[in-house]
Parts: structure tokens; C-alpha cells; sequence
């Protein structure tokens, strides 16, 4: 017998990829496997924000009790946002947790998550350190974000040369690339205190 | 000209009057059955809650006996999910 979860998979992933709304949305879904519980879903960076022009791959899985259950979502794409982690792609949401309804489709999360990008959460962090900068030093955190929307989203639009050079600068020391514009976004750019937190 | 009528078979059709076409939960057409019925009709029948959202009455029980706490409102509305009595 075909399971609900299964059956429905399948009528959402027909809705998803016919209709386009959701290509004007800059939203795909794709399967990864034949019995419809493994997806990647893709959602663009919304306009106006830190992350307009940048793509986001999310790993979307699907539990056998769906759709009682929410779906397990989480970014690949690295991005910089107070709700999503920087190093797991972790996202807090409450649809995606205790306030997941069965009326609720793949692709209402996928425009849910389309719209946490426009408007971040900062006092329900996922990542403390980026809510934190998103509080108290918005200006460096839109930098920040934007940056990350064009090195790991693909983003073509303007980046932050000087954050580039920055990173260059403790990749010559010897430091990892990723690393070190970990350490960098999360010390505000201070070149000494992100090789400081990188030799601790 | 005189017709003699011998026999006739009847035919009819049913069809449920909802205000949607489809169950919210499973998304199977109100007019077909949900996934663990094989026929439709009063094998599966559909049930109003009192916010006027309507589901098939074994996709709605499985979501109130669910394990999480918002499950005890309507999945489209939110409201407390309460059957209306007819």
C-alpha cells in the first residue's frame, strides 16, 4: 500500500512544479529519490534584501508520518541570517516545528522560508552570534550577509571588495577560506580579533 | 403509438457539498477517499469542524490524536477544532 505521506509527495511535487507562480517565486523542487522522501528544494534571495540575487539549496526530508508531521528542512547553501545556522543550515521556524499544521504544503514552507529571509527574527535566534550583529551592528551585519549571499549564493550583485581582501589577508597566513571568513564575520571584521579567535 | 415500459435501470449520482474540492490533510478530492479507504462515500465520510473547514473524518482524527499540541486546532484556520453536530 501506498503510504499518505508518499500520496501526497507526489500531488505536491505535480502542484509545485506546474504552476508558475512559483517560478516567478524563483522557487524549485526537486526529488532525490523514487519513494518521494528525500527533495532539494531551491528558494532565491527575496528583493531588497541582503540576499536578492543569491540561490539557496535546501534538503528537504520527508518523515513517514507526514503530513502529520512537519517536514525536516535545512539550508546547504551557507548563509548569514539570525534564524538559520551559520554552520548547520539549521533553521528556526515555528511551522517547521510546533506550529506545522497538515494543511500545510511544500510549497508554503518554501515561500515561508522565502519570506523568514525577508524578515528576520533576531529575538528567536538559531544563530546568536548573527542576531546579536543584527541587533546591535545592523549596518556590518547587512554587509556581512550580502557578502555571504555572493560568495556562497551566487549572487552577482555588488559584493564588499574589502571584506575579500580582508579574508585574503588570513588565507595568506595560512587559515582555511571558510574559516576565515567565519572568524571575520563574526568579530566584525577586526582582522586582530578574528585571528585572535582563530588561534583559540 | 402505445409504449409499454418493460423494466428501467436507475442511475444516480452523489457528490459531497463542500466548500473545497480536495481534503486539506491528504489532498485526495472530497469526491474520492482517503488513503487507507478504498471506496468513497459513507466508507469515508467527511466531517465539519465548527470553523467550517471540512476534512475527511479519518485524516482530521489522525491529525487531533496526534502527539503535538497545535494539533488540536483546524490545520487550515487554527481555531480550536471542534465537530459541528449537524
Amino acid at each position: 500500500m501506498v503510504s499518505i505521506a508518499t500520496a501526497r509527495i507526489k500531488r505536491e511535487f505535480k502542484e509545485v512544479v506546474t504552476s508558475d507562480e512559483l517560478t516567478k517565486c524563483k522557487i524549485k523542487l526537486e526529488l532525490l529519490n523514487d519513494n518521494f522522501t528525500e527533495l532539494k528544494g531551491e528558494i532565491g534571495g527575496p528583493p531588497d534584501t541582503p540576499y536578492e540575487g543569491g540561490t539557496y539549496q535546501l534538503e528537504i526530508k520527508i518523515p513517514e508520518t507526514y503530513p502529520f508531521n512537519p517536514p525536516k528542512v535545512r539550508f546547504l547553501t551557507k548563509i548569514w541570517h539570525p534564524n538559520i545556522s551559520s554552520v548547520t543550515g539549521a533553521i528556526c521556524l515555528d511551522i517547521l516545528k510546533d506550529q506545522w499544521a497538515a494543511a500545510m504544503t511544500l510549497r508554503t514552507v518554501l515561500l515561508s522560508l522565502q519570506a523568514l529571509l525577508a524578515t528576520p527574527e533576531p529575538d528567536d535566534p538559531q544563530d546568536a552570534v548573527v542576531a546579536n550583529q543584527y541587533k546591535t551592528n545592523n549596518k556590518i551585519f547587512v554587509k556581512t550577509a550580502r557578502h555571504w549571499t555572493n560568495i556562497y549564493a551566487g549572487s552577482t550583485l555588488a559584493a564588499e571588495p574589502e571584506f575579500d581582501s580582508k579574508v585574503k589577508q588570513l588565507i595568506d597566513m595560512g587559515f582555511d577560506n571558510h574559516k576565515s571568513r567565519v572568524a571575520l564575520s563574526s568579530h566584525l571584521w577586526n582582522v586582530e580579533h578574528a585571528i585572535e579567535s582563530l588561534y583559540n | 403509438m402505445k409504449v409499454t415500459i418493460k423494466g428501467y435501470t436507475g442511475v444516480a449520482v452523489w457528490k459531497w457539498v463542500a466548500n473545497d474540492d480536495t481534503c486539506g490533510i491528504c489532498r485526495m478530492p472530497f469526491d474520492s477517499c482517503c488513503n487507507d479507504c478504498k471506496y468513497p462515500g459513507d466508507d469515508c465520510p467527511l466531517v465539519w469542524g465548527q470553523c467550517s473547514h471540512c476534512f475527511h473524518m479519518h485524516c482530521i482524527m489522525k491529525w487531533v490524536n496526534g502527539n503535538q499540541k497545535s494539533n488540536q486546532s483546524c490545520p487550515m484556520c487554527r481555531q480550536a477544532w471542534k465537530i459541528k453536530e449537524k
